[in-house]
């Protein structure tokens, strides 16, 4: 296994793309002055980092991938990426999905743009410091795939701490459409700092659904930016369903005027899992859209944080912005956590949040059973209805089922377990 | 042959607030009977507390075909022939009314009963509309109510009680909810009509009509009582009665009478 060095790192693949090469400089840099963030500060107030990155080793190469799960889907064009490293790549005719060590660094000139900071923190320090390889999805100009680029990110090998990363590229007027699922086995310890970053061109349209399902021993840092161009459209789903420590920071700069980003998720967190959502949306062009809608649900001693920033510039008048999170506590020992805020400099806008945590509902409880249901069946019903209403307003139906019967099977398996 | 309701000094409470003081009814299979009164006197509680509703604190005696309610929980109850029509039917979002009805006939033995009900009811009852929308979601008062019939339908329970099925509806409503009452009107179920005013009345036949006031029924009659009480108000009855029932503590208001 290799540490965290500079050597570990001599040779990356994506050293002919000039803002690549930046970024891993200042990474580099910024990984010796950044410590491991802690929880006394307000970001990671939740969250309880027992490790320091310093100490982690990445696998020396990929080890052998995992058998397709529960979330592969009919697709158009794959790849997967094992420990870091692009195993296996398959591109359809109308779009590109290459490693990004052979892509032609000129289609990637502008995807700089939505690169995460390399001094966001420690984590992202390290990505770029002592990360490589990356999966491309490019869609050129008017470019239109309807069927999803399925992308399989895996850790397999345990013990490591795997950086990999997805760069998604939609050109002026393209339609991509893309589903990401992270995955590793649920023996043995992991640590992954996967990084997404997407640029929607003008008028472009980008669906994308990422899955999180981590093996329960996998410290998941995640951290995904999305920038969106004139009258661009952005469908985003996403599923934490896996993972001791999922968190996920995402960014959504809304740069081009007539932009929407809609996003739409849910998460269920058990035994001791704690899931934290940190999303930054980041209205910066008139006449701009956005709505998120999160629901989770927690049960054991899990715990759920939802933090959502609408920030509305000088510029971005005549902006419609909202943001809904719903959370259920299922057990005394569980917790959910949810701070939405707004910060508006312009001062014609339509923007709000709606944020709710609690039990399950006892007038809806009471309904079910006066139809016949008993307690327990009635509580499933809630929530599967619960989760329904997010699963509905996902970018790919065709992960509905999957999606569904995860966090409905957790929520059984408790019941059945005497858990609830 | 059992009757198909039989209360016997039911009284109910909400912490050390009576609202029901020892009621009496019969209802027998194949009858409507009707219970009008003024708002508080305790008529909602009554549906609530047959149903079994754990917000109020219970005595006495119910015994629906010949089996006793009292004791037992929301789901047995149910099981055991009670349905209900609430004046305030929950939304159940993300759930549709179909999955409940299968989820319910997944659960019982009589499932495939309630499966072959299901869409027969819903052409009869013009239910196909809601069928596949979330429980209660974004329907009209009318359609709350008729969704609510419809599924007493495919329940097909042997006590029906109707809390209100005719409150904030217009006329046109009103006669489409009296008329599918009278299609789940049968030789096998008592129907109780809760009510606080006489217009579904105009539509349905009642056998027997009862005055409601301070949680006890205070008058009892034939369809001719309905009549009267058009004329006279409750006023009278307010008056010799005791008075309007305690109202329920603060909060609990709109879910208890």
């Amino acid at each position: 296994m290799k540490p965290l060095t500079v050597d570990s790192v001599n040779a990356p693949a994506d050293a002919g793309i000039p803002w690549l090469a930046e970024l891993r400089r200042q990474g580099l840099e910024a990984f010796q002055q950044l410590e491991m963030p802690s929880s006394v500060e307000e970001e990671w107030r939740y969250v309880d980092l027992d490790f320091d990155l310093a100490d982690l080793s990445l696998a020396d190469g990929p080890g052998a991938p995992m058998a397709p799960g529960e979330y592969a889907i009919p697709s158009n064009g794959h790849a997967t990426i094992v420990d870091g490293t692009v195993v296996d790549v398959d591109s359809p005719a109308e779009i590109s999905v290459m490693a990004i060590g052979d892509a032609d660094p000129a289609l990637l000139a502008d995807a700089g743009g939505s690169a995460i900071p390399a001094d966001l923190d420690r984590f992202a320090a390290a990505h770029y410091g002592f990360g490589g390889d990356a999966i491309v999805v490019h869609a050129a100009k008017a470019a239109v795939a309807e069927a999803p680029v399925f992308i399989d990110v895996q850790a397999v090998t345990p013990g490591t701490l795997s950086l990999p990363r997805v760069v998604l590229v939609a050109e002026t007027q393209s339609e991509l459409s893309v589903v990401v699922v992270y995955r590793s086995p649920d023996e043995g310890e992991f640590h992954v700092v996967p990084h997404l970053q997407a640029t929607v061109g003008d008028n472009a349209r980008l669906k994308v659904t990422t899955v999180q399902a981590w093996g329960s021993a996998t410290t998941a840092i995640g951290q995904q930016r999305v920038v969106l161009g004139r009258d661009a459209h952005l469908h985003h789903g996403e599923a934490g369903i896996g993972g001791a420590l999922g968190r996920l920071h995402f960014i959504v700069d809304i740069d081009g005027p007539g932009a929407h980003s809609e996003i739409t998720g849910l998460y269920f967190g058990e035994d001791d899992q704690v899931l934290d959502y940190r999303a930054f949306i980041n209205h910066r062009a008139p006449h701009t859209t956005s709505n998120m809608f999160l629901k989770g649900a927690v049960e054991d001693a899990s715990h759920s944080v939802f933090t959502g920033l609408i920030r509305i510039e000088e510029v971005a008048q005549r902006v419609d912005a909202y943001q809904t999170n719903r959370n259920l506590v299922l057990s005394d020992d569980a917790g959910a956590e949810s701070v939405p805020n707004l910060e508006i400099l312009a001062n014609d806008v339509k923007c709000g949040h709606a944020s709710t945590v609690g039990p399950l509902d006892a007038d809806q409880r009471y309904y079910l059973m006066s139809r016949g249901l008993d307690r327990i069946h009635a509580d499933r019903l809630q929530v599967r209805g619960f989760f329904e209403e997010a699963i509905g307003r996902m970018p790919h139906p065709e992960l509905a089922e999957p999606i569904r019967a995860a966090v409905n099977d957790k929520y059984v398996r408790a019941q059945e377990e005497g858990r609830l | 042959m059992t009757t198909a309701l039989e209360v016997r000094d039911l009284r109910a409470s909400i912490g050390s607030v009576e609202i029901l003081k020892g009621l009496d009814l019969e209802v027998g299979f194949g009858e409507l009977h009707v219970i009008m009164g003024p708002n508080g006197s305790g008529k909602s509680t009554l549906c609530h507390v047959l149903m079994g509703k754990t917000d109020y604190q219970a005595t006495g005696s119910a015994v629906v075909a010949g089996h006793e309610l009292m004791g037992e929980d929301v789901e047995t109850r149910a099981r055991l022939g009670v349905a209900a029509a609430f004046q305030y039917p929950t939304e159940i979002p993300g759930v549709t009314l179909r999955e409940l009805l299968e989820e319910l006939a997944e659960q019982r033995s009589d499932g495939a009963d309630i499966r072959a009900r299901i869409d027969e009811a819903a052409v009869r009852l013009d239910a196909t509309r809601f069928l596949d929308r979330p429980v209660n979601e974004g329907l009209s008062g009318g359609e709350k109510k008729r969704s609510e019939i419809f599924q007493l339908a495919v329940l097909a329970p042997r006590v029906a009680v109707l809390d209100e099925i005719d409150s904030g509806l217009d006329v046109d409503a009103v006669r489409e909810v009296a008329e599918a009452v009278e299609v789940m009107r049968g030789p096998d179920v008592g129907v109780l009509l809760i009510t606080h005013y006489n217009r579904i009345l105009k539509y349905l036949k009642p056998d027997r009509v009862h005055v409601m006031v301070a949680g006890t029924i205070v008058q009892s009659g034939g369809p001719e009582l309905a009549e009267e009480l058009e004329d006279s108000g409750y006023a009278d009855l307010v008056a010799q009665f005791g008075g309007v029932a305690p109202e329920a503590p603060e909060g609990d208001f709109l879910a208890g009478l």
